[in-house]
């Protein structure tokens, strides 16, 4: 297929679309049920990273792909780009949050308790190779607990602040909620723009720059005050009567960070990422990044802008690929100016 | 007047895909930028069914300032049937319904990827370059809060000692495509990876110019009659693509700005415009065809001083 034709452009572009998509021939509504029910955390994932919770919209995405991550992050995007901001929902609160589960490894016991709940986090890493056979796998059931945790639990956060070890919030948080979807980030950020860039970011993105600070750029010897997975109820203010009513419940995850940033007012900074859906690695690197950039004399890598920018998984993946697109003028130009510089190589004989 | 004269229809997608307030947004940024000619004004930048760097700046800037007696060249090297250029055309007449050309004299609205078109476009006519890097301290200041402040200062002395440097290492300024312009003696401006036998067409130009960054979410422009010239030394004349002696194998022209085309014994030439290249040969077949007149000369372009 022509790549540059004097015509048909068009129809190449077309056919090489249809040849893509031929998987999709055969995919049925109930496949993108089956892909929003079995593959939830690669559908956490991609909303978050999309920014849009609509966990059917994410796993059609998915499909559509044919399970590229940045392709259905974007697919996602453009779709929320042409949404309406209706309405700001009410602040999430530590309180409001049904929480299923909350690990600190702060403390080895705190107010409102230590809660696994669903994890992979003990599990042996082996393939369950009996599925290929054709058997069904025994699982365990699950044992109920005597004692049902509680619906919520408080932040690790105020009981620190209570105790002076970190500073005191601000006397009147700002209203301004910033909108990075609506307006393009500047440099220093506000905190909130942050907050809503790290929660969309590049999962690996994040894990990467993350785990250098981790083992030792601009280190913060991070210690997690707590991650926690939970349900949230959306609550808007009804337009007309001013009553508040759930729009419907999301997953949301976050992680709390706690590092002596060395300050002279406060014992402990925290750094925070809370993200649409279930991420916990990416909670974890995005919390220790909030607090990395903050470091005085922090590595280049690390700052703000930097990691800020890098991490933009739509903006990266994108321009990465558009170096796929023909650069022949370009090139051109670059030739000129090496052949015209003499910095080319002699040309080579032909011996043959 | 009834509630129902003040709605309409649901539908799948706006007028031209982008919401009327975010069409809104890139106007009030075009104004301001069309008021500060150079100066790169920060937008919010939507996402567009576009992977990023593929154009979705210059698409956001086409999808806002075209209307229904807009008529659309989309280009990319030159070339209307590239991929990338056909299949944003194809987005802005399904999202439009508007009328497309491969004519440059034609067009209204030229959406254009690394070239200028080699007919000298006119008044009224809009033309918009994709911007990958709209920064021209990209190369040397990574930082963009940094090189803000360096705008704002009229610093440019990073800029000049890049040139510097290229001269005393290598006896000549190795700049490619996207050389440094000063636009009207004030900003210094990426001009988008055009080829520096393109700049002359910014400067004095009859049409405007509008460029935008979609993933950088930064546009900037350039009005009609304003002064473009290359940073160039006083003493090191600006130096244009040397093509002198290349004629395009297709339509014999001797002008214009030509694609090298490796062959297995050795090279041909053919020119980079097809939009033209297809008048040039219609011509040559004896066929009506209005040719626009060229460009001012390029190898007089004054470089700027010191």
């Amino acid at each position: 297929m022509a790549y540059v034709a004097a015509r048909g452009g068009e129809q190449a572009i077309q056919n090489a679309e249809a040849l893509a998509l031929r998987h999709l021939q055969t995919v049925r509504p109930e496949d993108i049920a089956w892909v929003e029910e079995h593959l939830s955390l690669l559908v956490d994932r991609v909303m978050g990273e999309g920014s849009l919770y609509a966990p059917q919209l994410a796993a059609l995405a998915l499909a559509q792909s044919g399970g590229d991550l940045a392709e259905a992050v974007l697919l996602l995007r453009a779709y929320r780009s042409t949404q309406p901001r209706i309405a700001l929902a009410q602040p999430v609160t530590d309180a409001s949050l049904t929480t299923v589960r909350r690990v600190s490894a702060a403390f080895k016991d705190l107010p409102g308790g230590q809660h696994l709940g669903p994890t992979l986090d003990y599990s042996h890493r082996t393939l369950r190779l009996e599925l290929l056979n054709g058997t069904a796998l025994q699982l365990p059931q699950v044992q109920q607990h005597p004692h049902p945790a509680p619906r919520s639990a408080p932040g690790i956060a105020g009981w620190l602040r209570q105790d002076g070890l970190l500073g005191t919030w601000p006397d009147s948080p700002s209203t301004e909620l910033p909108d990075i979807t609506r307006d393009p980030l500047t440099y220093p950020a506000p905190r909130g723009a942050r907050l809503q860039s790290l929660a969309r970011a590049e999962t690996g993105g994040l894990l990467a720059l993350g785990y250098s600070n981790m083992v030792g750029y601009s280190g913060v010897h991070p210690t997690v005050a707590e991650v926690r997975l939970a349900h949230t109820e959306v609550l808007l203010t009804h337009p007309v009567t001013g009553a508040l009513f759930s729009a419907g419940r999301a997953r949301v995850s976050r992680a709390e960070i706690l590092a002596p940033l060395h300050s002279e007012t406060t014992g402990l900074s925290l750094g925070m990422c809370g993200t649409l859906g279930w991420n916990e690695t990416k909670l974890i690197a995005g919390g220790v990044l909030d607090l990395a950039m903050d470091t005085p004399n922090v590595h280049p890598a690390l700052k703000e802008e930097f990691v800020l920018n890098h991490t933009e998984s739509v903006e990266a993946s994108g321009f990465c690929l558009h170096f796929k697109l023909p650069h022949y003028v370009t090139f051109a130009s670059e030739l000129d100016r090496l052949r015209s510089a003499g910095t080319a190589l002699p040309s080579e004989e032909v011996t043959s | 007047m009834k509630l129902a004269d003040l709605t309409h229809a649901r539908t799948d997608y706006n007028y031209a895909f982008l919401d009327e307030h975010a069409k809104r947004e890139v106007r009030r940024a075009l104004l301001k930028a069309v008021a500060v000619p150079g100066y790169q004004v920060p937008y919010a930048s939507r996402e567009v069914p576009m992977a990023r760097g593929w154009g979705t700046g210059g698409l956001q800037v086409t999808l806002s300032i075209i209307g229904e007696s807009s008529r659309l060249k989309v280009i990319d090297q030159g070339a209307d049937d590239s991929v990338n250029a056909a299949n944003l055309r194809r987005f802005v007449a399904r999202m439009t319904g508007v009328q497309t050309t491969t004519d440059a004299l034609e067009a209204t609205v030229i959406q254009s990827r690394h070239r200028i078109p080699e007919e000298e476009l006119q008044t009224g006519q809009v033309l918009v370059l994709q911007v990958p890097l709209p920064d021209p301290f990209s190369y040397v200041e990574p930082s963009r809060s940094l090189a803000r402040e360096l705008h704002a200062d009229s610093d440019y002395a990073l800029l000049w000692l890049r040139l510097y440097e290229d001269l005393t290492l290598h006896g000549e300024v190795l700049t490619g495509a996207d050389h440094p312009v000063l636009v009207q003696g004030h900003y210094v401006m990426a001009p988008s990876p055009i080829p520096r036998y393109d700049l002359a067409a910014l400067h004095q130009a009859h049409h405007l110019t509008l460029l935008s960054a979609g993933r950088e979410k930064r546009l900037y422009a350039v009005p009609p009659y304003t002064d473009v010239l290359p940073l160039a030394f006083d003493d090191v004349p600006f130096q244009i693509e040397r093509q002198q002696g290349w004629v395009c194998q297709q339509s014999g022209a001797q002008h214009g700005f030509m694609n090298e085309v490796p062959q297995e014994d050795g090279r041909s030439y053919v020119l980079s415009d097809t939009g033209y290249l297809e008048k040039l040969l219609r011509q040559k077949r004896g066929e009506p065809a209005i040719i626009g007149a060229r460009r001012k000369s390029q190898q007089d372009q004054p470089g700027s001083a010191l």
